[in-house]
């Protein structure tokens, strides 16, 4: 079965980007593929703490990313610049996501089969 | 859309037979639900339904199969959280026809 | 004629903010709404370039925007909501939008 890397550049709440990418990872979990997620840019802006989507009459794309884990999408990415370039501490995300330099990055393509962003 | 009566009020389905709104749901409503499934809810089930609900209340959707033997597996041990057995409590397809019985939107995630 | 500018885009993934810094006037208005609201995040050099516009130009963002993505605005930025911003729409003398 070939592995599939989502790299997620979607800010959460101004369009459908972040969550088709959800999308794509929930069906693909569904189906016991070997998933992972990388965020990347403002996708990074995903897993901060604390949003109010209910302000925007949005869904909770939050809790909706916590079940990743349950769809068997335990390998969750993110990339150290892109925090760090946002004031983001690496110590209050919504996800345990494994943070990353560029050089590990780069790594993590090479590593899986097939890749994907958005 | 159709609807269903419980103790004399009417609840609005959709044309799949869920719940159009959420807040509807009562013990009662998942029994008269289950009657439409020629279902009887034994205890087995209804752990099972108030876990679904759990799971909507965290993460805000509903589970596919996989995720769900998973979360049943986790809260109530792999005796219950297996294919097999919940397959046999719900008619073979668990995911949707629990997530109706709780009064949860169809799994959107169940190709 | 003091123009209202209106950023809805993320300074983050988009060159608007740093384009509108440099085009605005001394009397002009600036209003961060959707993903702009992104430059107010505390330790960035998108807010120390905020921080430095003069006085004569107001800073404005849009409440629920900020508060939808859990952001503590600082003390450059006035939050407000939507029907101020219709008031300021009135009382600049334009709009511009960046689309």
């Amino acid at each position: 079965m070939k592995s599939l890397l989502i790299i997620n550049r979607q800010a959460p709440w101004s369009g459908p980007g972040a969550r088709e990418a959800l999308d794509i990872a929930l069906a693909g979990g569904a189906f016991d593929l070997p998933i992972a997620m990388l965020f990347l840019d403002d996708g990074a802006l995903q897993l901060m703490p604390g949003q109010h989507p209910q302000k925007l009459q949005q869904k909770d794309l939050g809790a909706n990313l916590q079940a990743l884990p349950m769809f068997g999408v335990d390998s969750l990415y993110v990339s150290a610049r892109s925090l760090a370039e946002r004031g983001m501490p690496q110590t209050s995300l919504t996800l345990p996501a494994e943070v990353l330099d560029d050089t590990a990055l780069r790594a993590l393509i090479e590593r899986y089969d097939q890749v994907v962003t958005i | 859309m159709s609807e269903l009566t419980v103790a004399g009020q009417i609840i609005a389905l959709d044309k799949d037979g869920y719940l159009c709104k959420l807040d509807d749901w009562s013990e009662a409503v998942a029994a008269a639900l289950a009657q439409r499934e020629a279902l009887i809810l034994t205890e087995e089930h209804w752990q099972v339904l108030k876990l679904l609900r759990e799971f909507y209340a965290e993460f805000q959707l509903s589970p596919a199969n996989r995720p769900l033997i998973k979360y049943v597996a986790l809260k109530l041990g792999p005796e219950q959280g297996n294919s097999l057995h919940l397959n046999r409590l719900f008619n073979g397809t668990p995911a949707k026809l629990a997530a109706k019985l709780a009064g949860l939107p169809k799994p959107t995630n169940c190709l | 004629m003091p123009t209202l500018h209106v950023l809805s885009d993320s300074p983050f993934t988009d060159a608007s903010l740093s384009s509108c810094l440099r085009l605005l006037n001394e009397d002009d208005g600036l209003l961060l709404c959707g993903d702009a609201v992104y430059a107010l995040l505390a330790d960035t050099p998108q807010l120390q370039a905020l921080e430095l516009i003069p006085d004569s130009i107001q800073l404005y963002a849009l409440e629920e925007d900020v508060q939808a993505r859990s952001i503590d605005a600082p003390a450059c930025a006035q939050v407000i909501d939507y029907p101020e911003f219709v008031r300021l729409s009135l009382k600049f003398a334009k709009v511009n939008s960046w689309l």
